[in-house]
């Protein structure tokens, strides 16, 4: 098979296209493009192999979703959901992404180039998103572990609810979310965050606020009622 | 009146029906925490329930099938109404499996036994929010696998191996709020599978991160056919709350079938006044699912299934006769493995409760080596001899059903029906339009008004 491989997404719909994307990969296919893909909904989800996948255009929800391998390039905008669950692997996207950007992924690198809407990196359990632009509110909501990098503005509620998970911003942050607290990052934190960025050709070579969590609402405990009942 | 105790003794205890001792105690050990109170177990409302309804086997104008010798099916398929999208629906020998209980909620020697017990009897267990237990997967011969707000331990694999996947939208306990184990059960192995802080008061997310509404949830339910290859049936749980609207919501989604998890539902852990004062009881969830369904041609198709307070194979089959094609079990199943039996009474005392009364599911520290992580207590679990009796209880109840099923003349228990009951309270039969014994008219609409 060659090593690129065309795919038109059906003007019906997406059904099944990701068992062929699977098929194509499994027959070695090291590059597919997806064509004409008509914004549609769940484009490259549940990928397994290391295969590269281009989406020439816009995708809907959950484009790269349940991803665990495949490395998703996506030459516009994405819906909600992009790279949800995602555990290995890559998604790039140029434009913009929606709601929910990384919802929950366990690992691999998701880099937007654009802005996200609301709940960026939300209920995320490892691996690293990045956002070029600005994020809207509720960014990193509940966010476990693993790494979101904002190199713009960050919107209200930052990181609330925070667990273990580390949000740096470089630009400003209009409000914190509840247990969030801003801390100095130190020589650690500028070398991880700066050779994470380098590993998508980004610079980094401006400050960065920290945002971790508080802990104040990790002990439900009388001590803390003061903390539980703000929110 | 006399002013004293010993002639009244309602007098003596106080007699408020406002301030009763239960409130007075709430208020002091709020003012003692300065926040809400949180239990495992049920709710402590008595509610119009499926006690309330009777079932009329055959007498002049039935004919009852016998008892003891005639066969009646008890096979039941979940997802099977749609072959070009579920290409392998969950069949089960019984209509009857274990709701979701997480790995964390209960230890694994409960996990295991649960699963052992529920495969022996043909059917299926969930792994509930925390994850895929490897043991319960290998002990399982049908594994549910639960998708919750909080998405703890979510993979693709584990998508890959499941029998059926279940969307949580809500929980019979506490809808509208996520799940909460307190950090005595946020053992090493719990907080690994979760990515939490060992030890941290887990509270859980109960809104999913990337789907507010139904026609969002459509297309995350595409997404994971897409993922799964268009092998396994989908299932949504839902709290019993707006019943009728919120099932014709989910139903729109285009999942396989409906959970709804009445108020009797249980929990390891919620705040109190949501165990006791959010949701609607089983009772009427049922026939207002049914309804939700029938109204849009779906009865039938989508697998209805019911859940919340089932104690055995009569109410079981009561579910079956309103309108449910499947019941799911919880607490049930536990006391079968051994909850709240009379041994380690020191252990219930220590807990300030007793056998036969145990709502301690929370603290982690269950006396009989079910809801804890403790290594100690849950030696005191023997998965086999758990299994066993889970086995022993699964029987029972079938024969339950099947006996009741044939003394109403029907060799199905699915083919048991609404005109097979009569409801003994005026709550019962406004609830669920199943006439009033004995007279034989509906409080409030119908059946035929209600389309039942």
């Amino acid at each position: 098979m060659s090593t690129a491989v065309r795919v038109e997404v059906d003007a019906d719909g997406v059904e099944r296209l990701n068992l062929e994307l699977r098929r194509l990969a499994a027959e070695g296919a090291a590059e597919i493009v997806v064509k004409n893909p008509r914004s549609r909904h769940n484009l490259a989800v549940g990928q397994t192999a290391p295969v590269r996948i281009l989406v020439d255009g816009s995708a809907g929800y959950y484009c790269g979703g349940l991803n665990a391998g495949a490395h998703i390039e996506v030459a516009r905008n994405v819906g909600w959901g992009a790279g949800e669950a995602m555990a290995a692997g890559s998604l790039v996207v140029s434009g913009g992404a929606a709601l929910g950007t990384g919802a929950s992924m366990r690992g691999g690198a998701l880099v937007v180039r654009g802005n996200c809407g609301p709940r960026a990196g939300v209920c995320m359990k490892g691996g690293t998103l990045i956002v070029e632009g600005s994020v809207g509110y509720a960014a990193g909501f509940m966010t476990h572990a693993g790494d979101l990098i904002v190199l713009g503005d960050a919107g209200e509620a930052l990181g609330d609810s925070l667990w273990e998970g580390r949000i740096y911003v470089a630009g400003a942050i209009r409000s914190l979310g509840n247990d969030a607290v801003v801390v100095e990052p130190d020589d650690e934190d500028s070398a991880r965050v700066h050779a994470l960025l380098a590993e998508h050709a980004i610079d980094g070579r401006f400050a960065f606020k920290k945002v971790v969590a508080e802990q104040r609402l990790w002990y439900f405990t009388s001590r803390n009622a003061e903390a539980w009942l703000r929110i | 009146m006399s002013r004293d105790g010993n002639a009244d003794p309602g007098y003596a205890r106080g007699r408020s029906h406002v301030w009763t001792p239960e409130i007075i105690r709430d208020i002091q050990a709020k003012a003692d925490l300065g926040r809400y109170q949180i239990r495992g177990f049920s709710t402590f409302q008595r509610f119009p329930s499926l006690d309330d309804l009777v079932f009329l086997p055959g007498v002049m104008t039935r004919i009852p099938l016998e008892g003891y010798r005639e066969h009646c099916e008890t096979s039941t398929v979940i997802g099977g109404h749609d072959p070009a999208h579920v290409s392998d629906p969950l069949e089960l020998a019984i209509p009857v499996y274990l709701t979701s209980m997480s790995f964390g909620a209960l230890g694994a020697n409960a996990k295991q036994a649960l699963a052992r017990g529920f495969s022996r009897a043909g059917s299926a267990t969930c792994t509930g929010e925390g994850g895929m237990l490897p043991e319960e997967r290998e002990a399982s011969d049908r594994l549910i696998y639960q998708m919750t707000p909080s998405r703890y331990g979510l993979d693709l694999e584990h998508l890959r191996l499941a029998d059926a996947i279940e969307i949580v939208i809500g929980q019979g306990a506490k809808p509208g709020t996520g799940g909460l184990l307190l950090g005595m059960k946020v053992s090493e192995k719990v907080a690994g599978m979760r990515t939490l802080p060992v030890g941290v008061d887990q509270r859980s997310a109960v809104r999913h991160p990337d789907f507010l509404g139904g026609d969002d949830l459509q297309v995350k339910i595409e997404e994971l056919r897409e993922a799964t290859d268009y092998r396994v049936p989908i299932i949504l749980k839902l709290a019993a709350c707006r019943v009728l609207e919120d099932v014709k919501v989910a139903a729109k989604t285009g999942c396989d079938a409906i959970v709804v998890d009445g108020a009797e539902a249980s929990t390891a852990a919620a705040p109190e006044f949501q165990l006791d004062h959010t949701g609607i009881p089983t009772l009427a969830a049922i026939p207002a699912a049914r309804r939700a369904l029938e109204e849009l041609g779906l009865y039938g198709k989508i697998t209805l299934i019911a859940s919340g307070g089932i104690r055995n194979g009569v109410d079981a089959a009561k579910a079956l006769a309103l309108g449910a094609d499947c019941v799911a079990i919880g607490t049930a199943a536990l006391v079968a493995l051994g909850c709240n039996a009379p041994r380690y009474v020191e252990d219930y005392e220590a807990l300030g409760t007793a056998p036969g009364a145990c709502h301690h599911c929370h603290t982690g520290r269950c006396p009989v080596g079910i809801t804890t992580q403790d290594p100690e207590l849950e030696a005191r679990l023997d998965p086999e001899e758990g299994a066993r009796r889970v086995h022993n209880f699964l029987t029972a109840t079938v024969m339950e059903m099947t006996l009741i099923a044939k003394s109403c003349g029907k060799r199905n228990v699915h083919n048991l029906e609404p005109e097979d009951l009569r409801a003994v309270s005026l709550e019962a039969s406004a609830f669920t339009g199943v006439p009033l014994a004995g007279v034989d008219w509906v409080v409030g609409p119908g059946l035929n008004e209600r389309g039942v």
